[in-house]
């Protein structure tokens, strides 16, 4: 009596079986692994990145950003981006101006160039 | 009063680029563009990379305003924000983020093609510079104007020359915010694959599936490309689309391990394991920097092999 419902519940164990991803530890090759691939010091430049990252959040931090919003924007980031931006953050520019300020600063150097070149 | 100022500048800076330009248009380069449709967010004090990244946003069919995008980009202590993260921020409302060579031929070249660019410009000296991002909408070659939204303005126009003096400090940055399934009209295949891997990276998957999609019509053969759209589909679930897609990339490139281990996980999620043991020992034997993570799927595959003969003869 109780066989049909123990096979069908079998069958149902050896589809789910088959189906599911294969286990925690094998993992498909990421797209960017594979844009990184070829360099052969690429996981040496990989832990490093990580650690940068790490160093760009703390940074974020550091200029005002809560701890949240400091991890999501560095997340955003790519590899190469996280290198430009580490340890460089107080110093790279950072896009602000108001027109009032450029129209000053343009008459500056109006002034400035009237007054020099002659 | 900008013109003059130009002339005035141009006297005493080298401005080789809007001279070579002026001199010798490319070929093929429309006469005069701008892209009207593109639409204006007036900036507030300090905000202008919130409001430049809304005007090209909006202009590539996503949502956003200042006061939406300033948390994403906007950075207090610096009163200001930063380029990396002006990029990261595109990433993030699932639009590919995309640098633009720093020429003003390319910088043209998209705005033909119909891709607003933010720019970064330095409105001040060199030594005290005052840095300020604006979206180029449009052109004049024969006027020899460049035509932007900046601040508070919805249009003006700079001289080639003058526009290339502010640009210049800036290292001629530009970017695009492209909406999934656009090319850059100037991209290489390597920069372009880059830019839609980093937009997968950031979990918009279905959004770099269309751009992987777009990028392989433009290369078919592109290795990141089809690795890429075999492991959107895989993430997102289909793995016969993602089959598909990696047995395009082994055909392609028959010597990468990485696209046999992929294709391996694609078959045994299918169920077809003795296609996805003989992917995987195919990766296994071409070895390489990944040789790791190809053993480890060709265990993973024998493991579930060996289990599947036993509960196999439980059906009938």
């Amino acid at each position: 009596m109780k066989l049909p419902l123990v096979r069908f519940i079998s069958r149902i164990l050896v589809v789910c079986m088959i189906l599911s991803p294969l286990h925690a530890g094998a993992g498909l090759i990421g797209t960017d692994q594979v844009l990184a691939a070829g360099e052969a010091t690429a996981a040496r430049e990989r832990i490093a990145t990580i650690l940068e990252r790490a160093e760009v959040v703390r940074q974020l931090q550091a200029w005002g950003l809560a701890p949240d919003a400091a991890k999501a924007r560095a997340n955003a980031l790519t590899d190469s981006e996280v290198v430009e931006l580490a340890g460089k953050l107080d110093a790279l520019p950072a896009g602000a101006d108001s027109t009032g300020v450029v129209l000053l600063i343009l008459a500056v150097v109006l002034v400035w160039w009237l007054f020099f070149s002659k | 009063m900008f013109a003059c100022a130009a002339l005035a500048l141009g006297g005493c800076v080298s401005l080789p680029q809007s001279e070579a330009l002026r001199a010798s248009p490319p070929a093929g380069l429309a006469p005069r563009v701008e892209l009207t449709a593109v639409p204006f967010h007036v900036q507030e004090d300090f905000l202008c990379g919130p409001a430049a990244l809304a005007m090209v946003f909006n202009a590539a069919g996503a949502a956003g305003d200042v006061a939406s995008l300033t948390p994403q980009v906007y950075l207090p202590g610096r009163k200001g924000s930063l380029q990396a993260e002006m990029l990261g921020a595109t990433r993030r409302n699932g639009l590919v983020a995309w640098r633009v060579a720093p020429r003003l031929d390319s910088l043209l070249a998209e705005i033909a093609a119909g891709n607003p660019a933010v720019v970064l410009l330095n409105l001040g000296p060199r030594l005290f510079p005052v840095w300020h991002y604006a979206v180029v909408v449009g052109y004049d070659l024969e006027a020899g104007e460049v035509i932007l939204r900046s601040g508070r303005r919805e249009r003006v126009a700079y001289s080639l020359g003058f526009f290339e003096f502010l640009w210049q400090d800036a290292g001629h940055w530009a970017m695009l915010a492209l909406a999934p399934g656009r090319v850059p009209a100037t991209a290489g295949e390597a920069d372009f694959a880059a830019a839609v891997a980093a937009l997968e990276r950031v979990g918009r998957l279905q959004e770099a599936r269309a751009a992987y999609r777009a990028l392989l019509e433009r290369w078919p053969d592109s290795l990141t490309g089809l690795i890429g759209l075999g492991n959107t589909e895989y993430a997102l679930g289909d793995p016969a689309a993602a089959e598909r897609a990696f047995r395009r990339a082994v055909a392609a490139h028959p010597g990468v391990a990485p696209a046999h281990n992929n294709l391996a996980h694609a078959l045994a999620a299918l169920g077809r394991m003795e296609e996805a043991e003989a992917a995987a020992r195919r990766a296994v034997a071409l070895g390489g920097p990944m040789l790791a993570e190809a053993e480890k799927t060709l265990q993973a595959i024998l493991a579930r092999r060996a289990a599947a003969p036993a509960v196999r003869g439980t059906t009938p």
